[in-house]
């Protein structure tokens, strides 16, 4: 008895908690006439990819969608780039007193600012020096966003490792960066990797900062996208839905290649 | 005498001086921003402040929102971790399916529950007509009363996971030793988990609940999407009252002081929350 109510409580939070998400992904699929049907149709309605092909033949949908691969995927780049070797540095160095600790504490601090308080004084910044509506001046918020996390994770990660392999090739006579590179690097590939997925989805799904730093449709990223068009089109819930589920995959896929680090990552590296 | 450099420093000083660029000074920026106006320096409007009850609505709705909503999470993130911890089968199936929610973009949350709320055309009023129910009152996110509420649900269901996820961690972390200790003497679930689960879990609670609050203080997106703080003024909170006066009406002095208030405030409150955890 108490065995069969454990799992109808589990059934229900599972349908609760996907049953908006399969609700998206039907009405991307359903004709105007199926969407507004009065008993809800869940499971008979005949599909249609009309709403897909709808988007795609849009010319900024797909302008949307390269954007924010491009600001993703280079706001990663940049903040492991910069933030591996901080993380080495702080790991494997002898510091002073408690000065690792409190350069990573900072550096954490940064991660913890508000988005609007930085995004006025950002504004004001990119559009004196007229990175407003570009890319880059996305990316650079971005880097800004992620790289306290990758410091702060990669730095456990580093931790983590045995520290003699690296003193042993040391005496052999290899440089720090040698070190780093060569066999520190390698070691540490599944957290970095799992690192660089955390960033892309925080770059993929950020919004406020390219809704203010993006406003012409040519820099617009997938988010902001769907935003206006929410607003301009309150109507079209087949194109809106169907943005919706482009939208979502790419997350999914980044997910579920580093699930392993979940609580890790979203910890900020607290539990591991 | 001379102090040697710490030799680490060079592998560190790339990444400070990026964030220092990124964030040190676009924070004297700002206050510089709010204390200046067209004439020269002024305290104008951090003296507006005090005097808005605008700003002083959607400090008290942020709040409530955040307060509402992490008393939510919690107790249903708590709830789920400790009843799926105690399933025989399909732990790995459950915890999966519970995960999905905070991995989209919040921006598509809302979409999706837009979709949802909808008075007319919304699935949710649609299944309670089919249960026979009367939904023509039922407005959700455009009502007046109901908005709030509306809003804080779309968090909850969203965010749950965060909580559930931090403490199954943190109850697979817990020893077996306590809890064998505790069958031994005879203690029941209850008393178990009041006396020795929770204790030991406490600060992953801790940890979870500064994360998830220093998120919920800065909402923005979920209601931006769903109600544009509306209607009236029912769901606005600080973020989007900011946004607004600095993006909409070009006031950046205002802006400018709310949001270097609104950073003083919550530092504080994160402080004392981080000295709770390393004291515990």
């Amino acid at each position: 008895m108490k065995t069969i109510l454990k799992y109808t409580a589990a059934l229900l939070a599972m349908a609760f908690a996907l049953a908006p998400i399969y609700w998206l992904i039907t009405i991307s699929l359903k004709t105007e006439i199926d969407q507004f049907a009065s008993p809800p149709l869940w499971f008979h309605f005949t599909p249609t990819l009309r709403h897909y092909e709808g988007i795609f033949a849009h010319d900024a949908f797909g302008r949307y969608f390269l954007n924010s691969l491009i600001v993703s995927t280079c706001s990663t780049l940049i903040a492991l780039a910069l933030g591996l070797p901080a993380a080495y540095g702080l790991a494997r160095f002898h510091w002073p007193g408690d000065w690792a600790n409190g350069i990573s504490f900072w550096i954490l601090s940064n991660r913890m600012l508000p988005p609007i308080v930085t995004i006025i004084p950002m504004f004001l910044m990119l559009r004196e020096v007229r990175l407003l509506n570009t890319l880059a001046g996305l990316i650079l918020v971005d880097v800004a966003l992620n790289l306290p996390f990758v410091v702060w994770m990669m730095r456990g990660f580093v931790e983590d490792l045995p520290r003699e392999i690296e003193e042993a090739a040391m005496l052999d006579g290899e440089s720090r960066l040698g070190v780093l590179l060569r066999i520190v690097l390698p070691l540490v590939r599944p957290g970095l990797a799992a690192t660089a997925v955390f960033c892309l989805i925080v770059a993929w799904n950020e919004f406020l900062f390219a809704l203010i730093l993006s406003q012409t449709e040519s820099a617009m990223t997938l988010p902001v996208g769907i935003a206006s068009h929410v607003t301009q089109y309150e109507i079209q819930w087949g194109a809106m839905s169907a943005a919706g589920v482009v939208a979502i995959l790419p997350v999914l896929i980044f997910a579920s290649a580093a699930q392993r680090y979940f609580v890790r990552g979203l910890s900020l590296g607290a539990i591991k | 005498m001379t102090r040697r450099v710490p030799p680490g420093l060079i592998w560190v000083a790339p990444a400070m001086v990026v964030l220092a660029a990124l964030s040190i000074y676009p924070l004297l920026y700002l206050v510089k921003v709010s204390i200046s106006d067209a004439r020269g320096f002024t305290l104008a409007h951090y003296a507006r402040l005090f005097q808005d009850r605008l700003f002083m609505v959607a400090a008290g709705q942020t709040l409530l929102y955040a307060l509402a909503a992490l008393a939510l999470e919690f107790f249903f993130g708590l709830a789920l971790a400790l009843l799926v911890d105690s399933l025989a089968h399909g732990r790995a199936l459950v915890r999966v399916s519970l995960l999905a929610p905070m991995l989209l973009p919040p921006v598509v949350a809302a979409v999706i529950w837009r979709l949802i709320y909808n008075p007319e055309f919304g699935v949710l009023n649609g299944m309670l007509r089919q249960l026979g129910f009367h939904t023509q009152s039922l407005t959700w996110t455009s009502g007046r009363n109901s908005a709030m509420l509306s809003v804080i649900l779309v968090d909850v269901w969203q965010w749950t996971p965060f909580m559930f996820l931090l403490l199954t961690a943190g109850l697979q972390a817990i020893p077996s030793e306590p809890l064998e200790a505790a069958r031994v003497d005879g203690a029941g679930y209850w008393r178990t988990l009041r006396d020795v689960v929770l204790p030991l879990l406490k600060p992953t609670i801790l940890l979870a609940l500064l994360l998830r609050s220093m998120d919920l203080l800065r909402i923005f997106d979920q209601i931006f999407i769903l109600t544009q703080g509306g209607p009236g003024s029912a769901t606005e909170t600080v973020s989007l009252y900011i946004y607004r006066t600095a993006f909409r009406f070009s006031n950046f002095g205002y802006a400018a002081a709310m949001s270097f208030v609104g950073l003083v405030i919550t530092t504080l409150a994160a402080r004392s929350l981080m000295r709770l955890i390393k004291t515990s």
